[in-house]
């Protein structure tokens, strides 16, 4: 025992002591969560865009014009504000990131007809970047009578332009109200707007019952029931890879520089295996701890403690230490196969697709943590841990029966793979040669 | 003296081929061994059988007294050619790790010993990638023999080693045998192996060929090798029944086909030449190595396979 502790002593320091340690603990969060940090920061600190835009139709539909121009000039200053001041924006709507709205609107009233020569014309100063588009208001828009109308945004982007979403918007409004001011007194309008107040359906909980007390509901935030579980995978996903990866390169290493050999001398394959997947568990308890403890930092400075799913915690462990001793002694197995990293990667394609399933679904999973999906992938045992924990960080009750019987089924997977992989390990970490076809390490794996 | 390795009859296969073939050792305790034979031979089968990295199929191997089991054995040191160490990890922590893998675990003033004894002590910090090739020989002599173990296996220790570094080697490994440390000594260096070996065996295609004191080894081989040097006339001198002959200046270095009258070849040199010595050298480990290895270099000598040269 004393030598197996001796060689997961080494293994943790030889994962957690090294400068490449703390730059992936650094930069992992970084690269699974930079994309939407960076999103929200690009769209805060970009360069704001001036769009010039021409609205012909004023004269026919009298009042639009000057309401959307008088919108527009007020929102551009706030913008242009923002610059320097960030509360400024305080009015003005983000984007589902959260990112600032980027454009400036300048807006001119065409004038004359616009007829085919005029619109190819407009067409042409666009493609030059003269103007960024122009709007063919269709005449009398304010009627009461009016029915669906569709008013031609002419741009060169014009499905995705973030323009027409807000020329929409407002125009919509500015129709709306104007309508309802040719038939109705302000009174009347005032009551049908209140008739007409939007209800928002709002997310609770559940009441829960405690010590005879009942307590009510809260309301639910969006961002954490997506973020939350989503971050939890992501951290379990990371916690499982970062300790298992090393794996395989100290083990080519042992190989390929005939350390094997000497540890052989000293001590039989099962106990440096032990010692290995022993030392990778407290390398990746370690990153946990790491993380966790970071989380809980940041969550008490922003007063999101309660946020936290903290009886989730005995839970993540056990998968997590599953899960590092399922992959790392398949990352072992695949270290001692092969003499190169290149051929390692050939080999673990596989896994890391099936390590990554997860990750491709999790949207689909947290809509439905009780559906097939869902329940299906977490007694697929590659796929267990992080499944499962994503599965359990949402507000579903997921029956204590899938909970228990895929930590089991996992268990002995883990296990499974520990014997299968070990006898690999064994054989593989002597062998010189070519690396080993299916078929012999189909071999390896059966007899050992 | 009792032995501290014994195979008896022990083979080992890999699938339909035979690395190591009914294969019977002795090496007495207490003794320099040199373990040689070509690449491919069994030599490393042998070797990681004796380490109890390998079971054999068949026959016994008894090491420091005991049969081979499944349990790695604390009393042995094995040095591997040239590799061996983890290249990020620090040569103190290395030795310390080594040494406990081996139970020893209060063993700081050996490794001071050792590291001072081979002029290494002010690397004791360094990283393993940062050492010469030659420091990094010598740490792994030391991670050897670190948990002063009774027997070590020593594959080419000192390749890479300048004449300076070679020596001060040389030397730690007689301190070795001084104290009882029985030492096999893997190598293809035969003049290596002559000078320090009190005991040679040779394995080829995975069988004993060779086993015994490089005296006994050479007796059993002719002395079919002469040197003979000569004065006045600079003309080399034309032999008949030779073979692989080599000349220097005044001096011919010829293989006798015909070994047992050497006086036929002195007569031919006295014919033509004023001869001032000639000496029959007995063959060295180094041309037996080659006429086992390599017996279409060497054919048998015979008097129907005669050449004149040169």
């Amino acid at each position: 025992m004393r030598k197996i502790l001796t060689i997961a002593a080494r293994e943790y320091r030889a994962m957690v002591a090294t400068k490449a340690f703390l730059i992936s603990i650094l930069m992992m969060p970084i690269l699974m969560f930079g994309g939407l940090a960076a999103m929200s920061l690009l769209g805060s600190i970009g360069e704001v865009k001036e769009r010039r835009i021409v609205i012909f139709g004023g004269d026919e539909n009298p009042g639009i014009f000057a309401a959307l121009r008088e919108i527009a000039e007020r929102e551009n200053s706030q913008k242009r504000e923002a610059q320097t001041n960030r509360t400024a924006l305080a009015g003005l709507e983000r984007d589902e990131f959260g990112a600032m709205p980027q454009e400036l609107y300048l807006l001119e009233q065409g004038n004359g007809v616009l007829d085919d020569d005029r619109r190819a014309e407009l067409s042409d100063q666009i493609r030059r970047g003269d103007l960024y588009a122009f709007v063919e208001l269709p005449p009398r828009m304010i009627t009461p009578e009016a029915e669906l109308l569709k008013v031609p945004f002419y741009a060169q982007d014009s499905s995705l332009a973030e323009a027409r979403r807000w020329l929409m918007q407002h125009l919509n409004r500015i129709v709306q109200e104007s309508r309802l001011k040719l038939t109705f007194s302000d009174d009347e309008i005032s009551r049908i707007e209140r008739a007409r107040a939007p209800i928002v359906v709002a997310g609770l909980g559940l009441v829960e019952r405690k010590g005879g007390k009942i307590y009510s509901a809260e309301e639910k935030n969006e961002i954490v029931d997506i973020f939350l579980p989503m971050g939890l995978m992501m951290l379990m996903f990371m916690v499982i890879f970062m300790a298992a990866q090393p794996m395989l390169e100290t083990v080519l290493e042992e190989k390929s520089q005939r350390i094997a050999e000497v540890l052989l001398g000293s001590v039989n394959p099962s106990q440096l295996m032990a010692g290995k997947l022993l030392g990778t568990v407290a390398g990746s308890l370690t990153v946990f701890a790491i993380y966790f403890a970071g989380s809980y930092v940041v969550a008490q400075q922003r007063g999101w403690t309660e946020n936290l799913p903290l009886h989730l915690l005995p839970w993540f462990i056990m998968f997590q230490i599953f899960g590092v001793l399922f992959y790392a002694s398949i990352f072992m197995a695949v270290g001692a196969s092969v003499t190169q990293l290149k051929e390692a990667q050939s080999l673990l394609l596989p896994v890391w697709m099936v390590m990554m399933l997860p990750i491709f679904v999790w949207l689909l999973i947290i809509r439905d943590p009780l559906g097939p999906l869902a329940t299906g992938m977490s007694f697929f045992p590659p796929s267990t841990s992080t499944t499962m924990i994503l599965r359990l960080a949402t507000n579903q009750t997921i029956p204590t029966w899938q909970l228990l019987a895929s930590l089991l089924m996992l268990a002995v997977s883990t296990i499974a793979i520990v014997v299968v992989a070990g006898r690999i390990f064994r054989v593989g970490l002597l062998w010189q040669g070519n690396v080993p076809k299916l078929n012999q390490l189909w071999q390896w794996a059966w007899r050992g | 003296m009792p032995n501290a390795i014994e195979l008896k009859g022990v083979t080992k296969r890999f699938g339909k081929q035979i690395a190591v073939d009914h294969l019977d050792l002795e090496v007495p305790e207490g003794t320099i061994y040199g373990f040689i034979g070509p690449n491919g031979s069994g030599k490393t089968t042998t070797i990681r059988m004796i380490l109890r990295i390998l079971q054999p199929d068949e026959g016994r191997v008894l090491v420091l007294g005991q049969a081979a089991g499944k349990v790695a054995d604390d009393r042995l040191g094995y040095l591997p050619e040239e590799r061996g160490l983890y290249k990020r990890m620090k040569v103190r922590d290395i030795l310390k790790y080594y040494a406990r893998l081996k139970g020893c675990y209060q063993c700081q003033p050996e490794i001071d010993y050792w590291l001072e004894r081979l002029g290494a002590t002010e690397w004791s910090k360094k990283r393993i990638d940062a050492l010469s090739k030659g420091m990094a020989q010598k740490i792994q002599f030391i991670a050897a023999v670190v948990a002063r173990p009774q027997l070590v296996i020593l594959d080419e220790p000192f390749s890479g080693l300048d004449p300076v570094n070679m020596e001060s080697l040389k030397a730690a490994v007689l301190t070795l045998r001084e104290r009882g440390t029985t030492i096999v000594f893997s190598t293809h260096d035969m003049a290596m192996a002559e000078q320090m070996c009190d005991t040679i065996f040779m394995i080829f295609r995975g069988k004993k060929v060779l086993d015994g004191t490089l005296e006994s080894i050479q007796a059993q081989y002719p002395a079919d090798r002469a040197r003979a040097t000569w004065i006045g006339n600079g003309t080399p001198p034309r032999l008949s029944g030779v073979t692989d002959v080599e000349i220097s200046g005044r001096v011919i270095e010829f293989r006798m086909l015909t070994p047992h009258d050497p006086n036929d070849y002195l007569r031919q040199l006295m014919q033509t030449h004023t001869v001032e010595g000639f000496h029959v050298i007995r063959p060295s480990l180094h041309d037996i190595f080659l006429r086992i290895a390599r017996p279409d270099m060497y054919p048998i000598a015979s008097d129907d396979n005669q050449e004149r040269c040169p």
